[in-house]
């Protein structure tokens, strides 16, 4: 047996008084894909913040990839997102002002490549998603189920180890989100990458290798 | 609704608390322009008033020919007529009153054609004008005083009894006796100008002389003025002068005085009617008063320019707060009209708050102008020019400052009700084309006002018009519109320049500023407030380097000293003495040029100096060069005379019938300065007859002779003229200059052929004259013989203005001929400049004093040409009584602190403060409010691993990005403005054009603190907001849907 791509172990957190997550363990293996269901409210979202270092635990521990997350500082942090963990976002996220392949391009940018294999990159991911066609259009201009598969394409770009989503499907109709599903179960067997999706989607856990319930801040097997 | 608006304003504080600092701020600024158009102003032209010359507004009555017995009630009435007019201010009056000519029986001889004539005078306030030398002042009937040369000419003491023979002229009042009580010296500057012998005491040829006989005139013999009033002597003339107490007056007053000046003239015939022959009421005052009055017109339609460009500053600033209120109410109006609210509702929910708001920005600026507009009036230059005044408030004021507040509440209103594309702003076609066209509209005007602005008259009378005062903010305004649309593209090749870069932070700045719809308003207000701040701050240089240079030209020099009287002999040491500089002597007067005596109004000016000090006398733009050329080869020199010697004349004439010679020496002092002394009439008779009275003090030297003969017409027609001066004591030596006196004699009008073979030889400390004179006309010819130790010059080189270039139309090389006095003169046009210092905008030519003295000396005229002294590096001229003096820094002070101007440096002030603090207010918003919008933005980017650091730098970065070239283009667009308009805006003290025009300066220390406090202040706002929002930007705000 490998060793686990993510431990999460006795993780608390409060605001104020909602115990959003209490005593939170479980580990994923490496190039599994990993459903985190819950009715709304149940702390998913605090829990992949929590996860990816963009909020830290009141107690307990997260190590991706060997790296212990809670005990990071902000720069430490950073270059976690930067070249270990990605994220998409239930809203997308891209930003505005840059056309698709330059959305794809902020991680890479992130990491200093050079422009050339940059592009390359860009252009394989934005093949790898569909949208070789769209690579100028602004976020703007594209369709909720384009906008999310530049995100994912975007979130892929640095390959990271692990890639959290949190609702990417939220915002889309249940046949895009769909494809969208399809697609990160995809990128999951070809680039060999780890996710852990949040869902309250039961169609979408049919296409996870593992499904992790929560309820009220609690693992619920 | 009143519920929703509170709660509404509870939570939304922030924003409303700018937008009530925005219209309080252009309400204050409205309030407080409008205290300085209309308080300020009024006081300005009172101050003005009271500030004055006495000279400036007093009101003088001329009557001229007053029979003995209307003598009184001709001057009560005059009197009267002057004080009713003046009324209801106070003043003093003073006559004074000189009779008709009596004959002096004592130094009259009928036999020999001799004719001495008296004149009695009384004199208000006679102790003020003369001083007491001997004896006592007149008191009672039949006192007299007299000058003391006239009593010394006359050979009368203190006591002398003196028998004043019938009047001359018709209906002659009878022989009078009058008693010589004391002798007093006139004091300079003290009205003796207007004495019939202009206070010289005695002339050998009075004007008035209606008989062909040798008439001396001597006088006046001063008595009181009750007493010449009551003598039973004819007036032959009687001023009256009315001094106004203008220290406290009211505008409204002075200007029914200036009515009822003007009208004095008319009310004053009325009255007297036909007791006296002449009657005229001259008086500067009314042109004095309206002078002020344009004046002050002129700076209140500057004032409103510079308060427009702020007005308007205020509007745009309104505009940006609004649209960000709407902006970020949008998600709420949206919900609002979801739920049914009508827009008819929701614009009275804006009426009402824009109604609170502007009540209370009304309430605060009423105050707040006050108190800004008395800070104002307690700083320079409001301070210096006496106009401080306590906060005051004024129904003008209130007016302003409501119609202010309620116009931009209205703005606002229609803002908030206009409906905006939230989020998307994708701009709609037909907006672009509204914009388009008014930036085109706005060119236009700016265009007009611009040409119409170089079109205006170089006269005086130019006013307040429209388009004076729009030009300013329609140029800036059309400029940073322009300014806007540049930007853009040029973003984008930045964009493309920094994409190049391998990181993020450059990048992504670059892509922000480029492609995100920047707000139009907000950059408006940051280009136009920036444009408005470099227009104020480079326009209020401008103009005091105007009237420095106006100032410089204008006086021409240092120190100006105009003199009252002729120079006399020995002038130059008290002027050198006193006013510790270089000096030099200085003729300034109307010159006839051909037939030309001055077409347009100005007579045609001569003006000549010392060239030989140039540099240290001429002041003024262009004065450096523009006396080369001019000084002479070799200076003047001639025998030294010692102090007190007394040159004799021997002489004589072939002919049977005596001749007369009245010689007259030209001695040169020091300093160059040529004064003439006039010897007694001499009869040739081969005795020696003394010249005294001539060399008074030392250093003075011989340079010039002049001898007119006289002598009947009858017998012999010609005679033979042998004549020897001796000058006892005499040092020939050529004293600095090099080369030995050499003495050349001609006749001082050869065409005239009254005088020929004229010679003259020196030897030792002996001159000879000699010539053939021709008696047999009797017409008054000249027959004159001048030696001088100097060529004759020939035509006089002048560097003539362009003005009197074009009126006689000459050219570098045109030879012209002048009549200076009388004495026609040759010169030649040696160069064309823009102006002659002293004499800017008139129609003046420049010559070396000392080439004109030699041309008129040459030409028989020794009276010095001399009117005035310059004086370079002057350290002061205290206690130099000779004349009215006028110094640079003196008349500086007057244009940069007059009363009637120094609102403008004020409000300029103002209105670079309003702008720095509108543009960092309007940094502050539109940061605040786009880093706001854009945390989610922030968020996801930490999301993606950017660190704080850079997440900042790209955020600053994109900033800098706008703001900065937008700061640039607005300092450019207010150097361009004040380029083109500033120079067009400034006008002389008069109204008219200034010369030298005016040309923009460029105040660089000025500029460094400006551009320090924007860039800097603009800077720190936005790193405090960026660091703000990078720091706030956390996992937080991912949860909120965007
Ligand atoms: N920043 C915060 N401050 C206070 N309470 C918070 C905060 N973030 C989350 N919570 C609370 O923590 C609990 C868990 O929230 P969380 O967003 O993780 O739920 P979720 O499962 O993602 O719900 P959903 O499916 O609706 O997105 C909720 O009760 C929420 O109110
Ligand atoms: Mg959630």
């Amino acid at each position: 047996m490998t060793a686990p791509l993510l431990t999460v172990s006795g993780v608390h957190r409060s605001f104020g008084a909602v115990r959003a997550l209490r005593d939170i363990s479980f580990e994923v293996e490496p190039g599994t894909m990993v459903a985190l269901v819950g009715r709304s409210g149940s702390g998913k979202t605090t829990l992949l913040n929590v996860i990816g270092g963009l909020d830290r635990p009141d107690s307990g521990t997260v190590t991706v990839d060997g790296v212990d997350v809670t005990a990071l500082d902000e720069d430490g942090l950073s270059q976690l997102r930067r070249e270990r963990v990605s994220y998409v976002f239930q809203t997308f996220g891209l930003i505005p002002v840059l056309s698709a392949a330059e959305n794809v391009g902020v991680p890479l940018r992130l990491a200093r490549v050079d422009r050339p294999d940059r592009e390359r990159r860009v252009e394989l991911l934005l093949d790898l998603v569909g949208l070789a066609g769209h690579a100028r259009q602004r976020p703007g201009e594209l369709s909720g189920g384009q906008q999310q598969r530049v995100a994912i394409a975007r979130a892929l770009a640095a390959s990271p180890r692990l890639l959290i989503a949190d609702e990417p499907t939220g915002q889309l109709d249940a046949e895009t989100g769909l494809a969208v599903m399809g697609l990160i179960r995809g990128v999951v067997e070809s680039e060999g990458v780890t996710a852990l999706v949040s869902t309250h989607d039961p169609v979408m856990m049919a296409l996870a290798d593992r499904v992790i319930h929560i309820a009220d801040g609690r693992l619920t097997t | 609704m009143i519920a929703l608006l509170t709660r509404r304003a509870r939570a939304q504080w922030p924003l409303l608390l700018s937008l009530l600092a925005v219209l309080t701020l252009g309400a204050t600024l409205l309030g407080t322009c409008a205290l300085l158009v209309t308080h300020t102003s009024e006081r300005a032209v009172e101050v003005a008033a009271s500030r004055a010359d006495p000279d400036d507004v007093e009101v003088t009555a001329y009557t001229v020919t007053i029979a003995a017995a209307d003598a009184r009630s001709v001057a009560a009435d005059t009197r009267t007529v002057l004080t009713s007019a003046i009324a209801p201010f106070s003043a003093t009056t003073s006559t004074r009153a000189s009779s008709n000519m009596r004959t002096l029986p004592s130094h009259t001889d009928e036999d020999r054609g001799l004719l001495s004539e008296v004149y009695l005078s009384g004199v208000d306030g006679l102790r003020d004008q003369a001083r007491l030398i001997a004896g006592r002042w007149p008191e009672k009937s039949g006192d007299t005083v007299l000058f003391d040369n006239t009593a010394r000419l006359l050979g009368l003491k203190v006591g002398s009894r003196v028998h004043l023979g019938a009047e001359l002229g018709r209906d002659p009042a009878p022989p009078m006796n009058v008693t010589v009580v004391g002798l007093v010296h006139p004091l300079p500057d003290a009205g003796w100008d207007r004495d019939p012998l202009g206070g010289t005491g005695y002339d050998p040829d009075p004007k008035d002389a209606v008989y062909a006989q040798d008439v001396n005139a001597y006088g006046p013999f001063l008595v009181t003025l009750d007493d010449l009033l009551a003598s039973g002597s004819a007036l032959d003339r009687l001023e009256v002068t009315a001094r106004p107490d203008l220290s406290a007056p009211t505008g409204p007053a002075l200007d029914r005085l200036r009515a009822s000046v003007n009208g004095a003239d008319r009310r004053l015939g009325g009255v007297l009617g036909d007791r006296v022959s002449i009657e005229r009421v001259a008086s500067p005052l009314p042109k004095t008063l309206f002078d002020d009055r344009s004046q002050q017109e002129l700076t209140a339609g500057s004032v409103l320019a510079l308060a427009l460009i702020g007005i308007l500053l205020t509007a745009i600033a309104l505009a940006l707060a609004g649209r960000l209120t709407t902006g970020v109410r949008a998600e709420e109006s949206a919900l609002l009209t979801a739920l049914g609210t009508s827009r008819g509702q929701a614009a009275l929910a804006a009426a009402v708050e824009a109604a609170a708001l502007a009540a209370l920005a009304a309430a605060l600026a009423v105050p707040a102008s006050s108190v800004l507009h008395s800070l104002l009036t307690h700083m320079q230059p409001l301070a210096g020019a006496g106009l401080a005044a306590r906060p005051a408030v004024t129904g003008v004021q209130v007016l302003a400052v409501g119609c202010g507040a309620v116009a931009l509440a209205l703005l606002h209103v229609g803002l908030a009700v206009r409906p905006v594309a939230a989020g998307g702003e994708r701009r709609g076609r037909r907006e672009l084309l509204a914009r388009s066209g008014a930036d085109l509209l706005l060119f236009a005007l700016a265009a007009v006002g611009w040409w119409q602005l170089r079109a205006q008259p170089a006269g005086a009378g130019s006013r307040a018009d429209a388009v004076r005062v729009l030009a300013p903010a329609l140029l800036l305004t059309a400029g940073t519109a322009l300014t806007l649309r540049l930007l853009p593209p040029l973003l984008r090749r930045a964009e493309g320049l920094a994409g190049q870069a391998r990181g993020l932070v450059l990048p992504l700045a670059g892509f922000q500023a480029a492609r995100r719809p920047q707000a139009y308003a907000a950059g408006l207000l940051i280009g136009l407030a920036c444009a408005a701040a470099t227009f104020g701050t480079a326009f209020g240089s401008t103009w005091t380097v105007s009237q420095h240079e106006q100032a410089d030209l204008s006086v021409g020099t240092d120190l100006a000293l105009t003199l009252d009287a002729p120079p006399v002999t020995g002038q130059s040491a008290e002027v050198a003495a006193a006013t510790g500089g270089v000096i030099s002597p200085v003729a300034d007067r109307n010159v006839a040029v051909g037939q030309w005596l001055g077409g347009s109004g100005a007579s045609p000016r001569l003006v000549a100096m010392d060239t030989r000090h140039a540099a240290d006398l001429l002041r003024g733009r262009g004065s450096d060069s523009v006396a080369d050329g001019l000084t002479p080869a070799s200076a003047v020199t001639g025998p030294l005379l010692p102090a007190g010697s007394t040159p004799t004349i021997t002489g004589t004439a072939t002919r049977d019938t005596p001749v007369l010679v009245t010689p007259r020496l030209l001695l040169q002092d020091d300093a160059g300065l040529r004064t003439a002394c006039s010897g007694p009439p001499i009869v040739l008779d081969g005795r020696p007859h003394r010249v005294p009275g001539c060399v008074t003090v030392a250093g003075l030297r011989l340079v010039a002779v002049a001898l007119p003969f006289s002598g009947g017409w009858e017998g012999q027609p010609n005679s033979g003229i042998d004549i020897t001066m001796t000058l006892p004591g005499a040092d020939s030596s050529p004293g600095s200059a090099a080369e030995p006196v050499t003495w050349s004699a001609r006749a001082a009008s050869a065409e005239a052929g009254q005088l020929t073979a004229p010679a003259v030889t020196a030897a030792g400390n002996r001159l000879r004259f000699r010539a053939d004179v021709q008696f047999a006309d009797p017409a008054d010819l000249s027959r004159v013989l001048v030696a001088t130790t100097f060529p004759d010059p020939g035509p006089m080189p002048l560097v003539v203005a362009e003005r009197f270039a074009t009126d006689v139309s000459a050219r570098a090389g045109t030879k012209l001929s002048l009549t200076f006095g009388l004495t026609p003169i040759n010169a030649v046009v040696s160069r064309i400049v823009p102006a002659i210092p002293s004499a800017p905008g008139s129609p003046a030519a420049l010559a070396d004093v000392d080439t004109l003295s030699r041309v008129l000396v040459a030409h028989g005229d020794f009276d010095s040409p001399v009117t005035g002294w310059w004086a370079g590096h002057a350290r002061s001229a205290d206690g130099l009584h000779l004349g009215k003096i006028t110094t640079r820094t003196g008349e500086t002070a007057r244009l940069v602190g007059s009363p009637l101007r120094s609102s403008l440096p004020a409000v300029l002030k103002v209105l670079v403060a309003a702008a720095v603090a509108l543009l960092l207010g309007g940094v502050v918003l539109h940061v605040a409010y786009d880093v706001q919008l854009r945390a989610l933005e922030v968020a996801r980017l930490r999301g993606l691993g950017m660190s704080r650091r850079d997440i900042r730098a790209a955020l600053l970065g994109e900033h800098a990005a706008v703001l900065l070239p937008l700061i640039v283009a607005g300092a450019l667009v207010g150097a361009i403005a004040t380029w083109a308009v500033a120079p067009l805006l400034i006008r002389s003290d008069t109204g008219a054009a200034p010369v030298p025009p005016a040309t923009a300066h460029w105040p660089w220390g000025a500029f460094g603190i400006l551009a320090a406090v924007l860039i800097l202040g603009a800077g720190l706002a936005v790193a405090i907001v960026v660091t703000v929002q990078a720091r706030r930007a956390d996992a937080a705000h991912l949860r909120v849907a965007s």
